[in-house]
């Protein structure tokens, strides 16, 4: 055993030997590719490892190179803690994280050990630097973007619609009550709904791995709803989606952005028409993003294997969340202090309306608050292309609210 | 009743699919005494290989007869690669092997074809529902529902009147007895996983129609077990009867005990169904009842 | 009694001395070294990494040490357990975090561990309660109820129920400096690492003891043939049901230890997977040994590292490379899996175990 471990000790520093030489910044990313979120995690992945390289060709970090470290975890939480304490070792200042589950396993720890940890888990509640200053992300988080959804459907669909002001608009929720990240944003777009004016309807329990939802609809079916959230994955949805077509269900859909990629059309075909939805950037290789011609080169470039079109949006997800770490990096080493206090405080928090340009928002972190911004891009499916609806500034619009809406 | 009926309706329609794999589980245990539990992932391969050859273009009934093809020397080759040496191993080693392979055709399938959501595209059946007065039925599931019966009368036929069957059933009866009246037990085992194979092939096809195709469809596997536990081990009707049953228990459970508990109640209605269940049938329905001897 | 030779010249003079665990002068010094290495030793030279790595292989190996109590020693299969590490870690959360303890429990630091023992106890009695079909179920059916177990425990309960407890939610962390144990905080890894190793000896020794005792024999008689054991006069369900009790209360210890790892908690981390993982562990290491569960826990957890370092050079290249790796990767591990149940079906105990006779019986050993 220890010679085996002795034997491990050698072949790091062998492979550690060339980082030691050069400048380098050395970055830890966790992806799920082969477990349970490997869908979407894959795309992220790939993303990720390609942002970096254009972050490399255009300078690393005022010069210094970044040094990528990637591992997949399979969606495996006791992997996932082990991997943080290799990177670690390995000297990382920061890590790109993925999913709920090792970003609310690792969120004590990353907090204890001010590492910052930017994850592709955009929950409400670690929008708050007083509980979990070190957990970041470059995007709105999901409970700012549900409130944006069913505002941006109140406005554009409703107003339309033949009983506006005749009487109240009816809202469900269909999720996966057991998931955390599904859950997360139920009680702020039910806080939305009531602030305007909608009447709640039982929330109905879908599986994220379900494949007929019939009786799940049915269940709706008295309450007759306008306008229905999904909180789940693009499967579970598009599963829905179709068992409400096919039982004529009649509801509008909003989905939450993990469930909104470019498969959901192909999956669920005409139910998916009409459906609403926000998102963090622009969807992949959409027109007139001043990036996307990057994103796409660099796609083509390092992994010629994989088709474009099965690139989905989670590529330029990860794109956000890489550059957002670069710059919060490259403002950190110009003020000294390249470690993870100095990259949340000189790098992070110093960023104020920061546009990426990816067709996000743009990005603002202060101390007390870690939401990006309170505006939020609104697509929707028509003729199984995405186009944008509006953009909702939720921020602007309940400036009194928008303060005690951080956290959840 | 509209709601009682239409609930009915889709569980029985479900539960043919539950029940076509099921199938090819019972199969295997009659015959050669596995307890396969990687029944997932082999749905997944019979998938992943039609869709395959219906993206080239073939049309979907060929690549369907070419995935059984498929599935047929898979399950052959399986059998002899992995199962053969463990006749006479515990039962728990077995289990784990078939655990281990669960993994490596997990493996093969993500490295062969990637982890992203694929759909049979264009669609093979319309998204449009067929209407039958207050029933709204989706087409998958009608012609699911269809070609499990076909293969449960393919099956049975094939057990009751062919040799083949004949020699099948009486090496699971009694392996020496079959050996000594000259039954090959190795062929017998071989054709077991190629016929699971091939059913599992057609079930995840099926599947893969309703929601289009990802890994997360092999998890169904995990549903197949209460099935066969209900419908008994070793009965092949009793695995149809228990597929149609647990899949109208998960849409009445969904539809009508949700409003009480907090949730979630479809996934587990099964697992806790078949709990209590065992307690007062341990063999399940139609099970062979086992009588120990010391 | 001893399970090991004696070698020529050595005797016994009384019961005390033959009854002993460590019998001979040679393994008394064997095992002070090995509690020296393990104490002192380790922690010198290991980093927080490593460290981690040990108190992965703890973790294991307590989860582990449960499931081959039902299994390799009462021959009750079960393909559940994680439920009820996720019963004992959710228990002890829950009391640390809710329960009104008094004052001066709370400044003496006993909190946690009286927690941990609540918890192991609850989760004891929730897995008798999974275990009394065992009474009149056999084999496979078994495996399924216990199956049962794992899926309406972890997906229902505890997060439609216990996560309405306290408004947290199901996935949640604890604040730091709520896990005390006497003075200590426990907060860094080395600290976790001495926890883990107590646990690690004290259940070790708690299950010896019981294999050796009356219960344990009894066990091995179910194990072997029910049937006869019923015969011979055993009470089969009761022994059933204390195994079960048993293996419920040492996961317990193990998931409330968990939650010290981690300082978090969600449904997330007992999958049905690490239920499998955990009977995996003990098929690897050796069914029906206690030195196979620790053997099997370190193989499993080290070989996934190792094979996860093997990674690093390939991290650097192009990531489909990387992709295509974590699949053969995912698949290989299948595979040693199956080529480990064929060719040594009886686990690394079994190596261990002839090795040793090789060096005791040198030069004789053919």
């Amino acid at each position: 055993m220890r010679a085996r471990a002795l034997g491990m000790v050698l072949a790091i520093a062998f492979a550690l030997s060339p980082a030691a030489m050069a400048q380098e910044v050395v970055i830890g990313a966790l992806s799920d590719m082969t477990g349970a979120t490997s869908d979407v995690g894959k795309d992220y992945a790939l993303g990720i490892a390609e942002a970096v390289n254009y972050c490399n060709d255009n300078g690393g970090v005022n010069g210094k190179q970044i040094k990528l470290i990637q591992f997949d975890y399979g969606y495996r939480v006791p992997e996932a803690l082990t991997k943080y304490k290799l990177f670690q070792r390995m000297k990382a200042v920061a890590i790109e994280g993925w999913g709920t589950g090792d970003t609310e396993a690792l969120a004590p720890t990353v907090t204890a050990d001010k590492m910052p940890y930017v994850s592709a888990s955009y929950s409400g509640h670690l929008t708050d630097p007083k509980k979990t200053p070190y957990n970041l992300f470059a995007a709105t988080d999901y409970s700012t973007n549900a409130r944006a959804t069913i505002t941006a459907w109140h406005d554009t669909r409703w107003k339309k619609h033949a009983d506006n002001g005749k009487r109240k608009p009816r809202f469900a929720c269909v999720y996966m009550f057991a998931s955390p990240y599904a859950s997360a944003p139920i009680k702020a777009i039910k806080d939305q709904a009531t602030l305007l004016g909608f009447d709640i309807g039982p929330d109905q329990d879908v599986s994220l791995f379900a494949v007929d939802t019939k009786s799940q609809v049915l269940g709706l079916k008295d309450f007759k709803p306008d306008v229905v959230w999904h909180g789940n994955t693009t499967m579970s949805v598009s599963a829905f989606m179709r068992d409400a077509y096919a039982l004529g269900l009649g509801a509008d859909h909003i989905v939450n952005l993990w469930g909104l990629d470019e498969n959901l059309p192909r999956l669920a075909e005409k139910a998916a028409e009409g459906t609403m939805g926000a998102t963090v950037c622009a969807f992949y290789n959409e027109p007139n993003i001043p990036l996307m011609p990057k994103v796409v080169e660099y796609a083509k470039k390092y992994n010629p294997g994989v088709p474009q079109e099965k690139r989905l949006i989670r590529t330029v997800q990860a794109w956000s969340n890489v550059l957002a770490l670069w710059e919060a990096m490259k403002r950190a080493d110009k003020a000294g202090a390249l470690n993870g206090e100095g990259i949340l405080k000189k790098g992070f928090e110093t960023m104020k309306d920061v546009d990426l340009g990816l067709g996000g928002a743009k990005l603002t972190y202060t101390s007390t608050d870690h939401r990006v911004s309170g505006s939020v891009p609104v697509y929707e499916v028509k003729g199984g292309k995405f186009h944008l609806v509006q953009v909702t500034d939720i921020k602007s619009r309940w400036p009194d609210k928008w303060p005690t809406w951080m956290g959840w | 009743m509209d709601l009682i009926l239409m609930t009915l309706t889709t569980g029985i329609l479900v539960g043919g699919i539950y029940a076509l794999v099921a199938l090819g589980w019972v199969l295997i245990y009659k015959c050669s005494g596995v307890l396969n539990l990687a029944m997932g992932e082999m749905t997944l391969i019979g998938a992943y290989v039609s869709l395959s050859f219906y993206s080239m273009g073939i049309p979907f009934l060929l690549s369907l007869l070419f995935s059984l093809i498929i599935g047929f020397i898979l399950g052959v080759l399986t059998e002899r690669i992995f199962l053969d040496r463990l006749i006479g191993e515990p039962v728990l080693t077995v289990i784990m092997v078939t655990v281990g392979l669960s993994f490596f055709f997990k493996g093969t399938v993500e490295f062969l074809w990637g982890t992203d959501t694929r759909a049979f595209s264009p669609p093979v059946f319309s998204i449009e529902p067929i209407r039958l007065g207050p029933l709204i039925i989706g087409r998958v599931y009608l012609w699911s529902f269809v070609a499990a019966i076909i293969l449960l009368v393919v099956f049975v036929s094939f057990f009751k009147y062919t040799r083949w069957g004949l020699a099948m059933q009486a090496t699971a009866d009694d392996e020496m007895a079959a050996l000594s009246v000259g039954v090959s037990a190795r062929y017998v085992y071989a054709a077991a996983w190629a016929i699971a194979f091939m059913a599992a092939g057609v079930g995840g096809t099926l599947l893969g129609n309703i929601n289009g195709l990802n890994i997360s469809v092999g998890y169904l596997g995990l549903l197949v077990l209460p099935v066969v536990v209900l419908g008994g081990l070793n009965s092949v009707p009793g695995a149809i009867l228990g597929g149609i049953i647990i899949g109208v228990l998960q849409n009445f459970c969904g539809a009508y005990l949700d409003r009480y508990f907090p949730g979630g109640v479809k996934e587990i209605a099964p697992f806790a169904f078949m709990a209590v269940f065992l307690l007062f049938k341990p063999f399940g329905i139609w099970g062979w009842e086992r009588i120990e001897r010391v | 009694m001893s399970t090991s030779f004696l070698p020529c010249g050595e005797y016994h003079q009384n019961y005390h001395e033959d009854h002993a665990w460590w019998q001979t002068k040679f393994i008394k010094g064997k095992m002070v070294l090995l509690m020296l290495v393990l104490f002192i030793g380790i922690p010198s030279v290991a980093d927080s990494y490593w460290l981690s790595v040990c108190n992965q292989i703890g973790y294991t190996a307590l989860g582990a040490l449960g499931v081959q109590l039902l299994i390799g020693f009462c021959g009750q299969v079960t393909l559940g357990h994680a439920a009820f590490l996720a019963v004992g870690a959710y228990t002890s959360t829950l009391l640390i975090l809710e329960f009104p303890w008094p004052k001066f429990l709370v400044e003496l630091g006993l909190a946690y561990p009286i927690s941990i023992l609540i918890a192991a106890i609850v989760a004891g009695i929730w897995c008798v309660l999974f275990g009394l079909p065992s009474a009149k179920v056999k084999g496979f059916y078994l495996i399924l109820t216990t199956m049962a177990a794992q899926f309406i425990t972890v997906d229902f309960v505890i997060t439609q129920y216990i996560s309405q407890i306290g408004g947290r939610g199901q996935a949640f962390s604890l604040p730091p400096g709520t896990i005390k144990i006497g003075p200590w905080v426990i907060d860094s890894d080395l600290k976790v690492y001495y926890m883990m190793l107590v646990l690690v000896i004290l259940l070790t020794a708690l299950v010896l003891n019981l294999l050796r005792s009356r219960v344990g024999r009894a066990w091995v008689a179910i194990r072997d043939n029910d049937i006869s054991a019923e015969v011979m006069g055993i009470n089969v369900v009761q022994y059933k049901l204390f195994a079960f009790f048993v293996a419920g209360f040492i996961g317990g210890v193990a998931g409330a230890f968990w939650i010290s790892n981690l300082a978090a908690i969600s449904p997330e981390h007992f999958p049905w997977f690490w239920s499998l993982w955990l009977v995996g562990v003990i098929l690897i290491g050796g069914v029906g040994s206690i030195h196979g569960t620790i053997f099997g826990s370190i193989f499993m957890v080290v070989v996934m590292e190792l094979l996860q370092m093997a990674v690093i050079p390939l991290a650097s290249s192009f990531p489909k490379l990387l992709m295509d790796f974590l699949f053969i990767k995912e698949a290989a591990f299948g595979l040693a899996i199956c080529a480990f149940m064929i060719f040594e079906p009886n686990g690394l105990a079994y190596r261990w175990w002839q090795s040793k006779n090789y060096f005791n019986l040198w030069p004789f050993s053919y």
